[in-house]
C-alpha cells in the first residue's frame, strides 16, 4: 500500500516535472498564461528537481533494474500527456504555474 | 551526387551496399571482435555477448553512412571489403 | 547520396520508413498485445480462467507427466525426412523442462529427444504439453493460446516459418527502426523546441507531422531500446559466428565451461533413478534466500533424465527484477547434491540479461506493463502518422496519384485492417464450435482472411484527394467497433463471464481487462469514425463551394 502510494507520487512528480519543462518554453507558457515571458530558468530548475524526485521515488519502490524502466516510461508518458493537454485543454495545466507572478 | 542522377539501379545498389555490405561489415566486426577478445583472455561466451551488444549499434551507424557518403564505390569497398578482411583476420586468429 | 547529409538522411527516413513501416506497424501492435499475452490466453481459453499457480511438485506430479510425453508428430515427420528412414520406437530423452511465471495458471512442459542421425550428432525433436498444475489434467492440443501462441510469435516472426524468414524480415525492420530513429533525429529541425508541440487545428499534413514527431521523440528511449534489444535477443540467429567461422573456440568454450562447472556433458548410458526434486527445490530456495533474493522456481530442466549422469537445473523466477530467470543451481539428479551454483553475472552478461529481460518482461509490475503498452501504441501512432504525412504531402502532385492511392490503401490495411483482424480472431474464438477439429488452425485462418478482406476493402475505397482521407479509414473503424463489442458480448454469452462478474462479484482481471480494453477500443473507433465523417462532409462542402465558384467565374 505504502509502495503504491510512493509510486503514485513518483508518477505525479514526473508529470509535474515535464509540465514545468514544457511551460518554461514561451510558446507553451503563452498557451496557458498570457503573452508574458515565462520564468524559464526557475521552471527548468523546478522541473529538474521534480524529475529527480520522481527517479528517487521509483528507486525507493522497486529493484533498481525495474525502477529505471518505470522512470523512463513515466517521463515518456508524462511528456505525451502534457503535449495532449497543451493541444486540447491547455488551461488544465494552469495550476502548475498559478503561483508565478 | 545530384538528385537528377539517382537512377533505380543506383538506389538498388545503394540499398544492397547498406544492407548486405553492412551485414558483411558487422559479421567481420563480430568475428574479429570475438577472436581478439578471446586472444586477450576474455571467455568466448563473454566476448560473443559483448560483440552482439555492439553489433547492431554498429550496423545502424554503417547503414546510415552508406547512404550519407558521396561515393557508392567507396561504400561497397569499405563495407564488403572491410567485412571480408575482418572475417579472415578473425578466422586466422581463432584457428 | 544526395547533395547534403540531411537530404540523404531524409530520403533514407522517408523511403525505408515507408517500406518497412508496414512490417513495423504489425511488430509494434502485436508486441503491445503480447505484453498481456497470458491474459489474452485466459480470455481465449475459458477452461483456464483460474488464479496463477506456482511450479507444481515434481515428485508428486511432473514425475508422472514427463515419461509419458511424446515428440510432436510434425517434428517426427521432419526428422524422418532428415535421416531418410524410420525412427526407433522409443527415442532417448535429452531433457525435460517446465517454465512458469507469476501470471500463469497453466503450466508449459516440454521435452527434447535425441534423433539418431549420423550427419548431426545434436539432432533432436521436441514434445510439448500444457497442463493444469493443480491436478495434472492436460489441455487439448488444438486449443490456440491466442496471446502467447499467436499474437506473440506474430510480433517477432510474422508466422513465416520457412527458413525463419519472418524473423529475418522483423530483424531488418528493427534495424530500419533504429536507422529511422537516428535519421529522424538528424532531420528534425526543432527537436527540443517542439518536444511538446501538437497542433490538431492545422491542416492534416502539418498536424500529422506534429504527431509523428511527438510520438517518435517522447518515446524515443522506448523505441530505441526495444528495437535494439529485439535484435540482440535474436543475435544468435542473425550472426551465427560461433557455428560457422569460429567453431573451434566456440566448442572449446562449451567443453571448458562444462568441465569447470562439473556438469556431465554426455549421458553415461546406464539407467539410474532420480532423487527427490522437491528436496532440491527446497535447497535452491534456501540458497537464494541466503543470497538475499528469496524467490520461487521459474524454470526447471532435467538433463539426460533417467541416466546416471543426469542433473537437475533450477532457475529462480525473476518476478521482482528485470532479468527474467537466473541464479541457477544445478543438482546431481541421482544423489541430489549440489553440483554447481552459478555466480552473479559479469557486467557484460548483466547488461545482456537486462536488455533481454526488459524486452521479454516476465517481471511482476503491472504499471510498467501498461506503460509498455502505451510505448508500443505511441510507436504505432508514430508509424501511422508517418504514412498519413507521406500521402498528404504528395496528394497535391497529380504525378504521384497512383503512388498515393497505393500507399493509402496499404496504410489502411496496416492500421485499421490489422485491428479488424485482431478483433475477428477473438470473435471467431468465441463462435467456432468447441468440438471442431483443428479449431486453433481455423482461428488463424479466419484472422488472415479478415486482414485480406480489409486490404481488398482499402483498395476498393481508395482515392487521392488533398485533405481528405480514404473513406476506408472510417468504414474500418466501424468494423473495429462492431467486432470489439461483439467479442465482449460473445464472451458473456458463451462463458457467463460478464463485466459485472469479472469486475465485482468474482473479480478476474485478465478477462475483465481484455473486455474493458475491447470496449475502450470500440469507443475510440466510434469517435474517430464520427470525426472522419465530419471531415469528409466538410471537404465535400468545400469542394461543392469551389465548383460553384468556378461556375460563377466561367458563367
Amino acid at each position: 500500500m505504502v509502495e503504491s502510494l510512493l509510486l503514485a507520487l513518483g508518477v505525479a512528480s514526473g508529470f509535474i516535472g515535464m509540465g514545468w519543462l514544457a511551460l518554461s518554453m514561451s510558446q507553451h507558457w503563452q498557451q496557458v498564461r498570457d503573452t508574458s515571458l515565462p520564468p524559464a530558468k526557475l521552471l527548468r530548475a523546478l522541473a529538474a528537481v521534480a524529475l529527480l524526485t520522481s527517479l528517487f521515488l521509483c528507486l525507493w519502490v522497486d529493484h533498481p533494474s525495474i525502477a529505471v524502466l518505470v522512470w523512463v516510461m513515466v517521463i515518456s508518458a508524462s511528456a505525451f500527456l502534457v503535449a495532449m493537454l497543451l493541444a486540447w485543454r491547455p488551461r488544465w495545466l494552469k495550476p502548475l504555474v498559478s503561483w508565478a507572478h | 551526387m545530384k538528385t537528377a542522377t539517382i537512377t533505380p539501379l543506383h538506389i538498388l545498389s545503394r540499398t544492397a551496399a547498406a544492407l548486405l555490405g553492412g551485414y558483411c561489415f558487422v559479421w567481420g566486426f563480430t568475428t574479429l571482435g570475438i577472436a581478439l577478445a578471446v586472444t586477450l583472455g576474455m571467455s568466448f561466451g563473454e566476448a560473443r555477448t559483448l560483440s552482439y551488444l555492439l553489433a547492431f549499434l554498429l550496423f545502424t551507424a554503417v547503414f546510415c553512412w552508406a547512404f550519407a557518403t558521396a561515393s557508392l564505390g567507396r561504400a561497397w569497398l569499405l563495407l564488403a571489403g572491410g567485412g571480408a578482411v575482418m572475417t579472415l583476420l578473425g578466422w586466422l586468429l581463432a584457428n | 547520396m544526395l547533395q547534403t547529409f540531411r537530404q540523404s538522411m531524409a530520403w533514407l527516413h522517408t523511403w525505408f520508413g515507408l517500406v518497412l513501416g508496414f512490417v513495423l506497424m504489425a511488430v509494434f501492435f502485436f508486441g503491445s498485445l503480447s505484453v498481456f499475452d497470458r491474459e489474452i490466453d485466459r480470455w481465449a481459453l475459458p477452461e483456464t480462467r483460474f488464479e496463477p499457480q506456482p511450479m507444481p511438485s515434481y515428485d508428486n506430479l511432473l514425475a508422472d507427466v514427463f515419461p509419458n510425453m511424446e515428440a510432436e508428430e510434425e517434428e517426427l515427420d521432419a526428422a524422418r525426412k532428415r535421416i531418410g528412414g524410420e525412427l526407433p520406437a522409443q527415442l532417448q530423452p535429452v531433457g525435460w523442462g517446465a517454465y512458469t511465471t507469476h501470471r500463469d495458471p497453466v503450466l508449459d512442459v516440454f521435452t527434447e529427444y535425441s534423433v539418431p542421425n549420423p550427419a548431426d550428432p545434436f539432432d533432436h525433436v521436441h514434445g510439448h504439453l500444457t497442463l493444469d498444475p493443480r491436478n495434472g489434467t492436460v489441455l487439448p492440443h488444438d486449443r490456440l493460446k491466442i496471446g502467447s501462441e499467436f499474437f506473440y510469435p506474430l510480433h517477432y516472426s510474422l508466422h513465416i516459418q520457412w527458413q525463419q524468414l519472418g524473423t529475418w524480415i522483423v530483424g531488418v525492420a528493427a534495424l530500419i527502426m533504429l536507422v529511422a530513429l537516428v535519421s529522424g533525429v538528424i532531420i528534425h529541425r526543432r527537436l527540443f523546441r517542439e518536444l511538446f508541440t501538437f497542433r490538431p487545428g492545422k491542416r492534416t499534413q502539418r498536424s500529422s507531422l506534429d504527431l509523428h514527431n511527438l510520438t517518435g521523440v517522447v518515446a524515443l528511449p522506448f523505441h530505441f531500446i526495444f528495437a535494439l534489444s529485439g535484435l540482440t535477443i535474436f543475435a544468435f540467429l542473425y550472426l551465427p559466428v560461433g557455428e560457422t567461422v569460429l567453431t573451434t573456440p566456440a566448442q572449446a568454450h562449451l567443453m571448458e565451461e562444462a568441465v569447470s562447472r562439473g556438469l556431465p556433458f554426455e549421458p553415461a548410458g546406464e539407467p539410474a533413478p532420480i532423487a527427490s526434486v522437491d528436496a532440491m527445490v527446497m535447497e535452491a530456495k534456501k540458497r537464494w534466500a541466503e543470497r538475499g533474493m528469496p524467490g520461487e522456481v521459474g524454470f526447471l530442466w532435467v538433463t539426460h533424465p533417467g541416466d546416471r549422469n543426469s542433473f537437475v537445473s533450477l532457475f529462480r523466477a525473476g518476478s521482482d527484477r528485470v532479468a527474467f530467470v537466473g541464479q541457477g543451481v544445478h543438482f546431481d539428479a541421482v544423489s541430489g547434491r549440489v553440483l554447481y551454483e552459478e555466480p552473479p553475472p559479469s557486467v557484460v552478461a548483466g547488461i545482456n540479461e537486462f536488455l533481454t529481460g526488459l524486452h521479454l518482461q516476465h517481471f511482476e509490475h503491472w504499471p510498467l506493463r501498461w506503460l509498455y503498452v502505451l510505448g508500443g501504441l505511441l510507436g504505432c501512432t508514430c508509424i501511422a502518422t508517418g504514412f498519413i504525412f507521406f500521402t498528404e504531402k504528395r496528394k497535391r502532385n497529380l504525378k504521384d496519384a497512383a503512388l498515393v492511392r497505393r500507399v493509402d490503401a496499404l496504410a489502411v490495411t496496416a492500421v485499421t485492417g490489422m485491428v479488424v483482424a485482431a478483433g475477428t480472431i477473438l470473435v471467431a474464438n468465441r463462435l467456432l464450435p468447441v468440438a471442431l477439429p483443428h479449431r486453433g488452425t481455423w482461428e488463424e485462418v479466419v484472422f488472415w482472411l479478415a486482414w485480406l478482406l480489409a486490404f481488398a476493402h482499402a483498395i476498393w475505397r481508395g482515392r487521392a484527394v488533398p485533405g481528405s482521407l480514404s473513406p476506408a479509414w472510417r468504414e474500418q473503424c466501424w468494423a473495429i467497433a462492431l467486432l470489439a463489442v461483439t467479442a465482449v458480448v460473445l464472451n458473456w454469452i458463451t462463458t457467463g463471464d460478464h463485466l459485472l462478474k469479472t469486475l465485482i462479484t468474482e473479480r478476474y482481471w485478465p478477462v475483465a481487462g481484455l473486455d474493458l480494453a475491447l470496449l475502450a477500443s470500440a469507443a475510440i473507433a466510434i469517435r474517430v469514425a464520427f470525426l472522419l465523417r465530419g471531415r469528409e462532409r466538410a471537404t465535400a462542402f468545400v469542394d461543392s463551394q469551389g465548383s460553384r465558384a468556378l461556375e460563377v467565374v466561367r458563367g
